[in-house]
């Protein structure tokens, strides 16, 4: 039995524990985005104007989501899927699809370290929040529903 | 693009998991190299061939059902050469007397597999963003 090997193994599996817990709380977690936050310093614009130069168009629903994904991210795809799915019967929700790795700059102006990444803007164009990892289907769906009219 | 069971990776990640805690425990340069190893053919010829894929065809996928779901293989291709950066470090350590690196770098390992593995979170895919912004930043 190797001392430091065994110390080693404690400590990851902590860790694994601890990163495990984290990311089920942060995953897909909205999180306000607040005034200063909603601004690009180096740019001088904001993450609407970078979000609408990608394709965005806010004023054609009432909450539009972007998601930047990469060509590697799992997770993304269900995410992607999800959406499109949630779209079909929700006409008040726009889907735009963001490929991180080709659009470098916009990822860098908006600080996306993860993928997916999901922006929310609402129909006035204010960003409403935004969200790391994938979201779990439940709470990606009450969110949608929160911010598009319903048919019920 | 190449599909694969999503239950085949995850099982790989549980067979990584527990053959880096062994060789945590017994100090065994050559288990983290064979490691190695496994992460290579995985990441260069592909999980099709990948060791631990074949072993979940073979005994373990005839036993769970049929497919219920299948992801593109990329992610979790470029997950084992990440995997394999670790335990070449990992091997190198052990093998060439330096145990606290080889034992540091395998525990490294070890968490993005046991991550993987208990919740489907992939660890090499979460970097790959970081690595292409730093890229980016520096030519810039």
């Amino acid at each position: 039995m190797d001392a430091t090997g065994l110390v080693v193994l404690a400590a990851a599996l902590v860790v694994s524990a601890l990163a495990a817990w984290w990311l089920r709380t942060r995953n897909g977690a909205v999180r306000a985005v607040s005034e200063e936050g909603a601004t690009v310093p180096e740019a001088g614009t904001t993450s609407t104007a970078v979000l609408q130069e990608l394709g965005a168009r806010p004023e054609d629903a009432d909450l539009t989501v972007v998601q930047f994904s990469t060509a590697f991210c799992g997770p993304c795809r269900a995410t992607r899927a999800r959406l499109q799915q949630l779209q079909t019967t929700r006409p008040g929700l726009a889907y735009l699809h963001v490929d991180a790795e080709s659009h470098l700059d916009a990822v860098r102006a908006l600080d996306v370290r993860r993928t997916p990444t999901l922006f929310y803007l609402g129909r006035d164009g204010a960003l409403i929040g935004r969200s790391s990892g994938a979201p779990r289907p439940d709470e990606l769906t009450a969110l949608v529903d929160a911010h598009t009219a319903v048919q019920s | 693009m190449p599909q694969v069971d999503v239950r085949g990776p995850r099982f790989g990640a549980w067979v990584t998991t527990v053959v880096l805690a062994v060789a945590l425990l017994t100090g065994s340069g050559w288990l983290v190299a064979a490691q190695a190893v496994v992460f290579a053919v995985g990441a260069f010829a592909g999980l099709r061939y990948a060791p631990y894929g074949v072993l979940f065809r073979i005994l373990v996928a005839p036993r769970l059902g049929p497919v219920r779901e299948r992801e593109p293989e990329a992610p979790p291709r470029f997950a084992q050469l990440v995997g394999l950066l670790f335990a070449v470090v990992g091997a190198a350590g052990f093998l060439i007397g330096a145990p606290l690196v080889g034992a540091v770098a395998t525990g490294l390992a070890l968490v993005a597999a046991l991550l993987n593995a208990a919740t489907g979170f992939c660890l090499g895919c979460e970097l790959y963003l970081t690595v292409r912004r730093a890229q980016t930043a520096r030519t810039v």
